[in-house]
């Protein structure tokens, strides 16, 4: 694009030409074609600085914020799955296996300390894997309230669950004693230790298994491969997306000089979702026409992963040796 | 006795298209391409030029007109038959201007192991090609990756190196050099360079006229009205 006409026909420049002293010819006339108001400066920032109201980020900049982050700890995550720990070693099968093993002695243990003792075994596994131990506990134990208290906490009552009070809250208005019992306790405690062993187990795999070698493995263990490859290809695009969206918000922000108005930023969003949806058909018709390119009739081929190597074999059988005394250990134990 | 001229590996006669029937992309388009050639298609934005290669990849199809490759008339219904569709997609392959299309599949190694298991090859036979391109376009390193962690120009790379496993006959490219930065442009020339010395028929729709002379021999020029204007 150019702002100046250099034409030849155009009309000359009105008031005397400059005298040049010189016979050389002089260039042609050019004229300005862009209109006044861009040639102009527009008023900035007042020079006698900052002195206008401050408002803090809107909820379209938080949410977006949000689930960059979430796309930053899952790239963070893969660096973890290729560290060098135990658990990287082994192949993701063996992982899957394994956990499979576990939680089906964690959901069937009637034995806390059973449960206790899985749950150490994952710390050690984190530390082993080089996993930062204390975010792994975090993670772990931030979930597990949320999710169990609303569960498991009534059933400590007497009124739930029948047994000695050992904690008395006090009598109902018709005269009865309310208060947690011994037999609620346990409960509550063996419902939160099987889900914070899986978990753990379940954050253990994850951590140290970048996704497309977790899908691989699914495939090869039996997942039916059309749901595999509709995961696969959900997670290769939602970063990419993901990453739409953000440049769409950033583009607006670069272009807003006064504050959003609250319609302004819903309407935005509606847009915005409104083109997303338009990005991501055309990505989708892309896709199609690019595996078709390379051969795809409607079934996906893919490579068949490498047989489990002798690391791999001790490990499950040490899993099932540990499965197998475990179980042995929640039988013999009474607590 | 003078020498028999290459054949004619892609054939487009008057050929017309035009998106929902209403938005015409190509109007009696013709254009002879033979084995061996390097051509650049040229034009302005909206021209045209990613909807004929499109087209000569078999990926939409004329609303009139016929489209002949390596002899043999190519249509939707062409392509329905398995054999001929399996024998057309191995001998043309087609590296897109969208990366991020071309690249779905979970990591670099799958990528490149697509087309070939796809052709019907063995897969320890499909892994061997996978390992010798990624060394040959020096791109081993990123084997294990998820295009998503991928710089632009690695994803380029990574793109022609799943189409070029295939060891198709005919290359089209859809505005390779785009978002490249220098060093990885001179490399993708040199790639060129050597693929046309190999026998390759090139075909390649661009904008960068700075880098016509070493993509291509012949250009054909789409123009506005979506016709062939140039020489």
């Amino acid at each position: 694009m150019t702002l100046i006409d250099d034409r030849s026909d155009l009309d000359p420049p009105s008031g005397p030409a400059p005298s040049t002293g010189a016979t050389a010819p002089t260039a042609p006339a050019r004229r300005s074609v862009a209109p006044e108001w861009l040639t102009a400066t527009e008023i900035g920032l007042c020079p006698c600085g900052c002195i206008g109201k401050r408002k803090k980020g809107n909820v379209v900049a938080k949410t977006l914020n949000g689930t960059a982050n979430v796309a930053r700890q899952a790239i963070y995550a893969d660096e973890m799955a290729s560290a060098p720990g135990l658990l990287q070693r082994l192949d993701p099968r063996t992982k899957l296996i394994g956990l499979l093993a576990l939680l089906v002695v964690a959901s069937l243990s009637h034995s806390l300390v059973v449960l206790v003792a899985l749950y150490l075994m994952t710390l050690v596994l984190a530390f082993a894997s080089r996993l930062p131990v204390w975010s792994f506990v975090k993670r772990v134990w931030l979930f597990i309230p949320v999710f169990t208290a609303l569960v498991v906490l009534p059933a400590t009552l007497n009124v739930i669950t029948p047994g000695h009070i050992v904690v008395p809250l006090g009598h109902w208005w018709f005269g009865g004693a309310i208060g947690l019992t011994s037999q609620g306790l346990r409960g509550a405690a063996l419902i939160t230790a099987r889900v914070a062993v899986s978990v753990s187990l379940a954050v253990l795999v994850t951590f140290t298994t970048s996704w497309p070698r977790l899908l691989t493995a699914l495939r090869s263990l039996g997942v039916p491969r059309m749901f595999v490859t509709v995961a696969a290809m959900a997670h290769r695009y939602i970063f990419h997306l993901l990453d739409s969206v953000t440049d769409m918000y950033t583009a607006r922000r670069a272009r807003t000089v006064r504050p959003e108005s609250v319609d302004g930023l819903r309407r935005f969003v509606g847009a915005s979702a409104g083109s997303l949806f338009g990005k991501a058909n055309h990505l989708t018709v892309e896709v199609h026409q690019a595996m078709v390119a390379r051969g795809y009739v409607g079934e996906a081929r893919t490579l068949v992963p490498s047989a489990l190597g002798p690391l791999d074999v001790g490990a499950l059988a040490s899993v099932a040796v540990l499965a197998s005394a475990l179980v042995v250990l929640g039988h013999a134990v009474a607590l | 006795m003078p020498s028999d001229p290459e054949p004619q590996v892609l054939e487009v006669d008057q050929v017309s298209y035009a998106y929902l029937g209403r938005f015409p992309a190509l109007d009696q388009v013709s254009l002879r391409i033979a084995a061996g050639e390097r051509v650049a298609l040229l034009g302005a934005n909206g021209g045209g030029k990613s909807t004929l290669l499109k087209i000569l990849a078999g990926l939409v199809f004329a609303d009139s007109g016929q489209y002949r490759a390596f002899g043999q008339p190519v249509d939707e219904d062409v392509l329905e038959d398995e054999q001929f569709n399996e024998a057309f997609r191995s001998r043309l392959g087609f590296v897109f201007q969208n990366t991020d299309a071309q690249l779905f599949s979970p990591t670099v190694r799958d990528e490149l192991a697509f087309g070939p298991l796809n052709m019907g090859l063995e897969p320890d036979q499909a892994a061997q090609r996978v390992d010798d391109l990624l060394d040959l376009l020096e791109i081993a390193h990123l084997a294990d990756r998820a295009p998503y962690q991928l710089s632009e120009g690695q994803k380029k790379r990574v793109a022609i190196a799943s189409v070029l496993v295939m060891n198709p006959e005919v290359l089209l490219f859809d505005e390779p050099t785009a978002a490249l930065d220098p060093a990885t442009q001179v490399w993708f020339l040199d790639l060129l360079d050597d693929l046309h010395r190999a026998g390759k028929t090139l075909v390649v729709a661009t904008h960068d006229l700075a880098t016509i002379d070493r993509l291509a021999d012949r250009r054909i020029v789409l123009g506005e009205d979506h016709r062939i204007s140039g020489p």
